[in-house]
């Protein structure tokens, strides 16, 4: 047993049963049946825990030494905006957190929720699974202290963000953050989470975000990460569609040392459709490792995949995505389109767009290509009498257009060309185009 | 205005141009035809510095100046312009700005201030409406879905726009319509100047009806093989290529 599996034992044994103990139980010892998982799991083949599994750690506190001051990190709303923002420190849910009222939600703490709802939250407790891809989150599952349950009652204007800091004094310690979102039938709502750290270290941090649409629910998430340099964050997110739901999802890498980061989305029932939306950001040596699984298990169900990834300097960007078409599921409609922009000769970029299908009659197209910056294009503005670096950093900015584009809430699209500007080469020529 | 002398050039690892030979002078309008795979693209190309294609022998001047030893870059700002045959899209990038960065670039060079906001949105308003395109051109990328007509009229009102000395226009007229190519060589025909000089790349004779070219070449091996007046146009199309081709025999 690796020196980190023996300090989630540990913690685990330490911990107080709670409501959610026969669920906890379950992930708990599953967890340390498989262990963490490796180089030999088919979604973790390019990403090595070795040095992870070799610490031990302890649960990270869920509280802020010092001030938090919003203005040191990234800011994703307007300051004039009164935008709700709601706080996890490690993963801690607001001490207040029920007695939070934003209008269209219902905000209450997982724990809380657990003591008199046991029932109602046992659906966004999926059974255990042995897929690689879920190690984290059975982990997660366990050893989750606290955290936010949010209803969408209404049709919501105005984003919500959630806004996690990681906090801690050392590397060696662990949060859990745990997020579900609920959104009844014929909500919508934005919402934003936004991932920071809050002093010079930060706890490992593994999160969980579980989404459940009922029927023609409508959902705007973003997830954006903007760790420091040293931070290692594993987060994943379970979509569940209900008929003609519809899902936008953002993730957007723009920080940590190393960012793994899991989609699985379940297109359970008809008309439910996914737009999902990858940016990949390689910087330094930054290593960030996207996976994304989209089940369509239901007829005219529709996914679009758009993942675009730059890596510069020594980082190294993957990302893999896979369709399921399940039995019956016909006319699925599913594109994945991932191209790759490399902007150093070290840097590292692997994609793999994945197909399994098995219902007939589906419209299913992929397609991936990983490059420099395209001679023809550079050619063609350079002959217009453009500097070369203007040139190229055209080209960088015209490729994350796809992405950003996207975005409805503009403030956030704002702040994150500004911060993923600042991570390319050329940046202040990049600002002109904003 | 142009002097090219004894041009040889070989694109992946392929000799094209085989010793080309001519001069422009400023006020003339020149026209080079010849088969497909006769080197014409080949030699627009070079004269506008694409890096990959490899100057074997010879030398060209622009202007007096070693037109070889410039950058691509640096042949835009001192006037050449190459309007190409596969006009590239760039989804991304409006068209707009390219046009400005482009305008901008050749003032910086020219030791002028930059173009004022205001006054280049008048100025490619002007120019679109003299080239009959719609207003959707102004927030779109560059090129990005543009049909066949549309990209090469984008072409010529990229030339209107930043005014070039030299203009290189490769097969400007392939696949346009005939109201199109009308349209395209007013641009032409409106640059003209005793100060400018044009150069036509074309296999077809039809745009030489409406831009009337001082001289006509005729490229094949990669060299030119023939000259003559705008009568050499109408009696290559009467002829076809191949009488050419005998004659040098």
């Amino acid at each position: 047993m690796s020196a980190a599996l023996r300090s989630f034992e540990a913690q685990w044994r330490a911990r107080q049963a709670d409501a959610l103990q026969p669920i906890r139980e379950q992930a708990m010892q599953r967890f340390l049946k498989l262990g963490l998982p490796t180089l030999r799991d088919e979604t973790w083949r390019y990403t090595d825990l070795r040095s992870l599994a070799a610490q031990s750690y302890q649960a990270a506190a869920g509280e802020v030494r010092g001030t938090l001051d919003p203005g040191a990190s990234l800011s994703l709303v307007d300051a004039q905006a009164s935008t709700p923002t709601l706080v996890m420190v490690n993963g801690a849910a607001p001490a207040d957190a029920d007695a939070v009222s934003i209008n269209g939600f219902e905000i209450s703490s997982i724990r809380a929720l657990s003591k008199h709802d046991y029932n109602s939250l046992l659906r966004f407790f999926p059974p255990v699974s042995d897929a690689d891809q879920r190690r984290w989150t059975l982990l997660n599952t366990a050893l989750f202290n606290d955290g936010l349950y949010l209803k969408i009652t209404g049709q919501v204007t105005v984003p919500l963000i959630i806004l996690h800091v990681s906090t801690g004094d050392s590397a060696q310690e662990l949060a859990h953050p745990r997020i579900i979102i609920d959104a009844l039938p014929g909500a919508s709502a934005t919402i934003i989470e936004h991932h920071v750290t809050h002093g010079e270290v930060a706890p490992l941090n593994n999160s969980n975000t579980h989404i459940a649409l009922g029927k023609d629910a409508q959902l705007e998430h973003y997830r954006v990460y903007a760790t420091g340099a040293g931070a290692t964050h594993l987060d994943a997110l379970d979509i569940h569609q209900a008929q003609g739901s519809r899902c936008k999802q953002f993730t957007i890498a723009l920080g940590g040392g190393l960012v793994r980061s899991s989609l699985e989305a379940h297109l359970n029932q008809s008309g439910a459709s996914l737009e999902s939306y990858s940016l990949l950001v390689g910087h330094e040596d930054r290593h960030v490792d996207c996976v994304n699984i989209v089940r369509h298990a239901a007829p005219h169900t529709r996914s679009r995949q758009t993942a675009r990834a730059i890596a510069s300097d020594v980082s190294r960007v993957i990302f893999n995505s896979k369709v399921i078409v399940e039995a019956g599921a016909v006319h699925a409609d599913s594109q994945q389109s991932c191209r790759g922009l490399l902007l150093s000769p070290n840097a590292e970029i692997d994609t793999r767009p994945q197909l399994e299908i098995h219902a007939d009659e589906v419209k299913c197209a992929h397609g991936a290509t990983t490059g420099r910056l395209d001679p023809d294009m550079l050619f063609y503005l350079l002959s217009r009498g453009l500097d070369r670096e203007t040139a190229q950093s055209l080209l960088v900015y015209a490729f994350l257009a796809d992405v950003l584009t996207g975005m409805s809430v503009t403030s956030a699209r704002a702040a994150i060309e500004g911060a993923l500007i600042s991570q390319l080469p050329d940046s202040q020529i990049l600002r002109k185009f904003r | 205005m142009l002097e090219i002398s004894d041009l040889s050039a070989r694109v992946a690892g392929k000799d094209i141009l085989a010793g080309v030979n001519l001069t422009v002078q400023a006020g003339e309008v020149h026209a080079i035809m010849g088969p497909n795979g006769s080197g014409k693209s080949t030699l627009a190309q070079v004269l506008a510095g694409r890096e990959d294609y490899e100057v074997t022998r010879g030398s060209v001047t622009f202007e007096g100046r070693d037109l070889l030893a410039m950058r691509a870059e640096e042949r835009a700002r001192a006037g050449l312009f190459l309007g190409f045959q596969y006009p590239v899209e760039i989804p991304g990038v409006n068209n707009v700005y390219l046009l400005k960065a482009a305008l901008n670039a050749k003032r910086k060079a020219a030791g002028e201030p930059e173009v004022d906001a205001y006054e280049f949105l008048a100025l490619i308003r002007q120019k679109m409406k003299f080239m009959q395109m719609s207003e959707s051109f102004l927030t779109r990328g560059v090129n990005e879905g543009f049909s066949g007509g549309e990209k090469k009229r984008n072409e010529v009102l990229q030339m209107l726009v930043l005014e070039p000395k030299l203009a290189i226009l490769d097969e400007t007229d392939s696949g346009l319509d005939i109201d199109a190519l009308k349209v395209v060589s007013m641009g032409v025909n409106s640059l003209r100047d005793p100060k400018r000089a044009v150069v036509l790349v074309t296999h077809y004779q039809r745009l030489l009806d409406y831009v009337i070219p001082d001289q006509v070449h005729v490229l094949s091996g990669g060299r030119i093989v023939k000259s003559g007046d705008k009568s050499l146009a109408h009696e290559l199309e009467r002829r076809g290529y191949d009488w050419v081709g005998t004659q040098v025999a």
